[in-house]
């Protein structure tokens, strides 16, 4: 059968091309907005889902894993005896002050880790050995750093805590929430860099045996550690990426883009789709009059809101898939995956149906006897 | 001959507000196949809510529409399933669909009657041949001159084959040689296919090609409905 919808719509250009501007646009505001937000909380357990951990004890009631507080290093030795745990070791996550050569002082998000092989802290290497950390005051600064310390190289020397260190290497993708520079370290030399660090650790990093299940060691291990927490390693991510999300009201922020980017979509759609019902009342009162029914017209702007969701989607998803190697050249990650883009394409499909819905009453309305009016 | 639509005593009574004003006041009238019946009276007369009710469009306040015998109960679905199959209709305004091709209007018309697929094509290609308009079949009605477009409404109320085709001012919109045209079109098509043919009209012209005049005026059939 002749599709009147798609005719319908390629005859009048203009009106479709505003109806795909309108989709387009609130697909690329919900896949750029979210993707940021998701890129963001990517950032937040980057450094918890790249080590290879299955467990984190931590102090009790630590909210995020750049906020680590201390407890006592000798933890992580019970820790060692429990059935299943291959591993354990401490780690600290601290904030330290870093002179720069411009004579500022900075943050450094300094990352103080036993054996920073074993534990894949930092897990990209771009220039030097993770091994060769923990052999003297050695540091590995992340790439990203050159945003807020300026540029540096291998060799150079920078003072934290008051302590100078030598930079023997550079990692990649160890960004933080904060922006904070990522700073990686041997323990021994993170814990004597603060005062209040002196025989106390932020973290107890647990490797689980293989054959067993890290609930089921985490399960065990929580009632030797009263005063502290116990986090698989899901856990500890959802935990991390939850506090941002409630504390800085981000959550909140990203829902009301995503309600006006819909907003924005459901409206310009229903406008046009309206405007055009109205406008073609007396081609649908034909319909009517040579014996269609009211589902034959829904289906003429049912369709016609589909092929606007499908071709607007394209557009959108493209124009945001464009835009991210601009927003990574910002270090902005725009984090697009299949999933989430599969998400915004049934929400755009659902949106312009929903949209359709408020011509469905004005057609249902129509008197087919309108045909024989001059 | 058989009757192909009839109205038996049909009433219709519209409200205005508070008032109630009655169109129709026991008006029957009936057509033949092959028999073209010119209905013909002033405005207000009450002719298209006749040729409305008769279309089963509308539905009467009183009396009852018979198609090929069946009496059409006055429930949506009915009357639709009697538009589809018994009635094809042509209107003043031509009602055309601007976005589809002159065939494909036809093709759209047939889809909306159950008419798909390969068959439906031959369907639309032979009335459109019928009406002349082969070398026109891939025109938008944009690029159609006034009597193309009643030809190509006229090929539409034809496709599928109904019983009977109820026609609503066709040369109202036309100049006197086009109108003429589609008259002598109407009285061959309605020879060639057998059809019944009411014409709503005000154009005395129509009597040329009429078997029948019914006059309506008030809402009642004029005694002295005459052939031409």
């Amino acid at each position: 059968m002749v599709s009147l919808a798609r005719k319908n719509l390629l005859h009048d250009r203009i009106r479709f091309a505003i109806t795909l501007a309108g989709v387009a646009f609130a697909v690329t505001l919900v896949l750029v907005q979210v993707g940021l937000f998701l890129g963001l909380l990517g950032k937040a357990t980057v450094t918890i889902e790249n080590s290879s951990a299955d467990i984190w004890i931590v102090a009790k009631n630590t909210p995020n894993v750049d906020f680590g507080n201390p407890f006592p290093e000798t933890v992580f030795l019970r820790a060692r005896g429990v059935p299943g745990v291959e591993r354990a070791d401490n780690a600290i996550v601290q904030f330290v002050n870093i002179q720069l050569p411009s004579g500022a002082t900075e943050n450094a998000l300094v990352y103080g880790i036993s054996d920073p092989a074993y534990w894949n802290l930092p897990w990209k290497v771009e220039a030097g050995r993770a091994e060769d950390l923990n052999r003297g005051y050695n540091l590995m600064m992340d790439r990203s750093a050159v945003l807020r310390f300026g540029g540096f190289d291998v060799g150079d020397y920078r003072e934290l805590g008051g302590r100078r260190f030598r930079i023997i290497g550079r990692s990649a993708e160890a960004e933080s929430f904060t922006t904070t520079p990522i700073v990686f370290m041997d323990f021994g030399n993170a814990q004597s860099l603060l005062e209040q660090l002196s025989g106390q650790t932020t973290y107890v990093l647990v490797k689980v045996e293989k054959g067993f299940d890290p609930k089921e060691v985490a399960a065990r291990l929580r009632p030797m550690f009263p005063f502290n927490d116990v986090h698989t390693r899901d856990e500890w991510a959802a935990a991390s990426r939850g506090y941002w999300i409630e504390s800085t009201g981000l959550g909140m922020s990203m829902g009301v883009t995503v309600f006006l980017g819909i907003l924005v979509g459901v409206v310009i759609v229903a406008q046009t789709l309206y405007t055009s019902a109205v406008e073609h009342i007396r081609e649908f009162g034909t319909v009517k009059a040579i014996g269609g029914s009211n589902w034959d017209i829904y289906k003429i702007l049912g369709e016609q809101a589909l092929i606007a969701a499908v071709c607007g989607f394209a557009l959108g998803a493209g124009a945001s898939y464009a835009v991210r190697p601009a927003m990574a050249s910002l270090h902005l990650t725009v984090l697009l995956t299949p999933q989430f883009s599969g998400v915004v394409f049934v929400g755009t499909l659902a949106m312009c149906l929903a949209a359709a819905l408020f011509s469905f009453r004005r057609v249902a309305l129509i008197d087919p006897a309108l045909v024989f009016r001059g | 001959m058989s009757k192909v639509l009839e109205a038996r005593v049909v009433r219709k009574t519209f409200e205005e507000g508070s008032q109630r004003v009655e169109v129709l006041r026991g008006v029957s009238l009936d057509v033949t196949r092959g028999e073209i019946v010119s209905l013909e009276g002033p405005s207000g007369s009450g002719k298209t809510t006749l040729l409305s009710i008769m279309g089963c469009i509308l539905t009467p306040s009183a009396g009852e529409v018979h198609i090929g015998g069946q009496r059409i109960s006055g429930n949506d679905k009915a009357l639709r399933d009697a538009r589809r199959k018994s009635i094809g209709f042509v209107f003043q305004q031509f009602n055309l669909f601007p976005a589809l091709s002159a065939r494909e209007n036809i093709l759209y018309a047939l889809g909306i009657k159950g008419h798909k697929g390969a068959k439906a094509e031959i369907e639309a290609d032979r009335v459109i041949d019928a009406v002349g308009l082969t070398d026109r079949r891939h025109f938008l009605p944009r690029d159609l001159s006034g009597g193309q477009k009643q030809r190509v409404a006229i090929a539409r109320a034809l496709a599928g084959s109904p019983e009977v085709i109820l026609a609503d001012e066709p040369t109202a919109n036309l100049d006197s040689a086009t109108g003429a045209s589609i008259l002598d079109l109407f009285r061959d098509l309605a020879r060639s296919e057998n059809k019944g043919l009411i014409i709503v009209t005000h154009d005395p012209k129509v009597r040329r090609v009429a078997d029948r005049v019914a006059g309506i005026a008030d809402g009642l059939i004029l005694p002295r409905a005459h052939a031409a």
